[in-house]
């Protein structure tokens, strides 16, 4: 039954070319439009985001500029002129006359090194409790 | 017709032979031009419209032995004014209201300043604070420019000034530890390229390109202690003043070891006060490690070291001291013109006889004399890694013009030119087991290229570990055998010699009737922890064991507490819980 109807099919074909053709051709025409459209919005957001980039690194620069600064004056202030001055002034401490040396059972404590840029880095923090589940799933497969 | 179309045809031909040819020339031109010789022609128009910057690369920090900084770099502005957008007064006026009290000038002062000049830029400050230096560019007054830069920055103000140097206007090390580490400090300076306009401007919406990141310079740790250098460099002050010396060095060094601890000298110059047109270019140099001296009867301990070490004498070994040694022509008494008969090794060095340190190298000889001098490191640098040190003055029986009396004379220390830090080093092998160590001030270095840790290098094995204990007791008997000396501290078993030197070259570089008093101690003897040298010029007649010992005696306590080390006087320690 269906093989009846196929040669009649091939007729109405034949009379929708040209509209196919016009059709093609506004799609096309919208293809282009809607490429130039896509790539003048590529272009217009990669403007933005170049200068957005640049912003931010102007930024970062002047955290790191006001870091610097910040670690400087920490320095300062640990430094044994300013620990001095402040002993004498604030504190009225007055330099030892007689020394008396005593041994204690305890170990030295670590010194603080200032400022920390100076310190090394800290062991990165693998597999923390405060990752989501499907980041401690990934981090105990044996590849990663 | 033909004839005419075979005319035209022809006149067709060569024409478009002609075009043909022009064509090809044009086409082998542009292949010459932009295929064979691209890269040139792309750097000329690139130069033509680019302009190029370099872009100064953060200098690393200078750090203590623990980690505290003693040189950083913290960022700054460079104000400029361009005079030319100050023509008219009121506005002038206006901007240098808004910038004058940000940048410490009066406004009125300012507007004169720049307005001398018609045309070009005005540097209104250098190396402003960065915080300041932000404030005062978010006020877009007019004319102002304003470029980032970095500053070395100083946390402990002028401490170690003469040891650390300076870095010049191009941020690059002039003296000291920056000039002499400048490959690990400086970093590799990065470039920006930028669209310019027909003179060279910058064009202010035009592209901006990095060609090379900056990259940072590595951080030093040296083995100076801030607290035993700030300790040191105070007494030093504090002595001058005291002594009306014209100046002196002190160094204390680790002498298991050959780290440096402490590296004081003076006259010098300060971080804070630099001037670098200063009449006195001297003032920049680190005398203990580039200056000579003759370092008297200090050696005596190398002479007795020499001489107990090839079995010679003993510490309890005897000669006849009648007050004169002759050599040849030349007569040698001893500093005080004492006589004192049958004496020994020991008091030899107690009483620091140069008539007994004649007599020991008479036993010892010149060949075996000037070996030991050598492999005790006198007449070489050290190779501490400081810019500067010399070799020092050694004249041995080798050279043409060498006699009796030279070695007679060096037996006592004259006659030849060390540095301080050489004699430190040399004295520290007594105190080390025999060992000589290389002296050092560097201890760790954190570059891009990565990190390293300089360790303790012995040099040589000079004399035996028995010797070097023989000399030590032997200098030991100096201090705690004769009453009253001045280097005894409370707690504490010391070990060291006095020195002094007539008639030599001082630190105002002129060569005086005065002299050199030195000291070299070292504690506690059963296990030293630390040697010290003390050096002081003078202009009039001064003693070591009277001005340089009590300057060891006032340091050493306060070196040894510091670096933890135990009194060996049990009465003075309280056991805790």
């Amino acid at each position: 039954m269906a093989a009846l109807h196929r040669p009649a099919l091939a007729a109405p074909r034949l009379l929708r070319r040209p509209r196919t053709g016009k059709l093609m051709l506004v799609g096309a025409i919208a293809l282009v439009i809607i490429a130039a459209g896509f790539q003048v919005n590529q272009f217009s957001r990669l403007t933005s985001t170049g200068y957005q980039i640049n912003d931010l690194n102007k930024q970062r620069a002047n955290r790191e500029a006001a870091n610097h600064a910040l670690e400087a004056e920490v320095a300062q202030l640990s430094s044994l002129a300013r620990v001095d001055w402040e002993s004498r002034t604030r504190l009225h401490l007055e330099p030892a006359q007689q020394k008396l040396y005593l041994t204690v059972n305890h170990s030295v404590p670590d010194r603080q090194t200032l400022p920390t840029r100076f310190l090394p880095p800290e062991p990165a923090l693998a597999g923390q409790a405060g990752d989501p589940l499907w980041k401690r799933l990934l981090k105990s497969l044996p590849f990663f | 017709m033909f004839g005419q179309r075979g005319r035209m045809n022809r006149r067709l031909w060569t024409l478009a032979a002609i075009f043909a040819l022009g064509g090809a020339a044009l086409t082998a031109r542009i292949a010459y031009v932009q295929l064979m010789h691209a890269d040139h022609y792309r750097a000329v128009a690139n130069n033509e419209h680019f302009g190029q910057q370099e872009v100064r690369a953060a200098r690393g920090a200078i750090l203590d032995r623990n980690g505290y900084p003693l040189a950083t770099t913290v960022d700054a502005f460079d104000v400029f004014i361009n005079r030319a957008d100050w023509q008219s007064l009121d506005d002038a006026r206006k901007a240098a209201a808004t910038i004058g009290p940000l940048i410490g000038q009066k406004p009125d002062d300012l507007v004169n300043e720049v307005r001398k000049e018609n045309k070009g830029i005005y540097l209104a400050y250098a190396g402003l604070d960065f915080a300041k230096g932000s404030t005062v560019h978010n006020t877009d007054a007019p004319g102002l420019r304003m470029v980032q830069t970095t500053k070395r920055f100083y946390p402990e103000g002028d401490l170690a000034s003469t040891l650390l140097g300076f870095v010049g206007r191009d941020h690059s090390g002039l003296t000291g530890v920056e000039h002499d580490f400048e490959r690990e400090l400086g970093g590799i300076p990065g470039t920006i390229y930028f669209e310019r306009d027909s003179i060279g401007n910058k064009l202010s919406l035009g592209a901006e390109r990095i060609g090379q990141e900056p990259k940072a310079g590595g951080d030093i740790k040296l083995t100076i202690d801030r607290y035993i250098q700030r300790l040191v460099e105070g007494e030093l002050e504090m002595q001058i003043a005291k002594t009306g010396a014209l100046g002196g060095s002190i160094i204390v060094m680790a002498p298991k070891t050959g780290a440096l601890l402490a590296v004081a000298s003076n006259p010098g110059f300060k971080l804070s006060q630099l001037d670098l047109n200063h009449p006195d270019q001297a003032l920049f140099r680190d005398r203990a490690v580039t200056d000579v001296y003759e370092p008297g009867s200090v050696f005596k301990t190398l002479t007795a070291s020499m001489a107990i070490d090839l079995g010679l004498v003993t510490p309890e070994s005897t000669y006849d001291d009648t007050g004169a040694a002759y050599i040849g022509p030349s007569t040698i008494r001893n500093w005080d013109y004492s006589v004192n008969g049958i004496t020994s090794v020991t008091q030899i060095l107690q009483r620091s006889l140069n008539t007994g340190a004649v007599w020991m190298s008479g036993l010892i000889g010149p060949d075996a004399f000037y070996r030991y001098m050598r492999n005790f490191g006198i007449g070489e640098a050290t190779h501490v890694g400081l810019g500067g040190e010399p070799d020092g003055l050694v004249r041995t029986n080798t050279d043409p013009a060498w006699t009796d009396v030279d070695l007679a004379t060096n037996a006592f220390g004259q006659g030849i030119a060390a540095t301080p830090l050489q004699v430190i080093t040399a004295i520290s092998s007594i105190a080390n087991g025999g060992k000589l160590m290389r002296p050092y001030v560097v201890q760790e270095m954190e570059t891009p290229e990565g990190a390293r840790a300089f360790s303790p290098v012995v040099v040589r094995q000079v004399m035996s570990q028995q010797t070097a204990a023989t000399v030590t007791d032997m200098m030991n008997q100096v201090v705690e055998g004769n009453p009253g000396h001045l280097a005894a501290i409370k707690g504490y078993h010391v070990a060291g010699k006095t020195g002094t030197t007539t008639g030599a070259t001082l630190a105002d570089g002129a060569v005086h009737d005065g002299n050199v008093a030195s000291f070299i101690g070292f504690a506690p003897v059963a296990d030293p922890k630390m040697i010290v040298l003390v050096k002081l010029d003078f202009k009039e007649d001064r003693l070591g064991g009277q001005v340089s010992a009590p300057v060891f005696a006032d340091l050493a306590p306060s070196i040894l507490a510091y670096l933890g080390v135990k009194p060996d006087g049990p009465q003075l320690v309280a056991t805790g819980p």
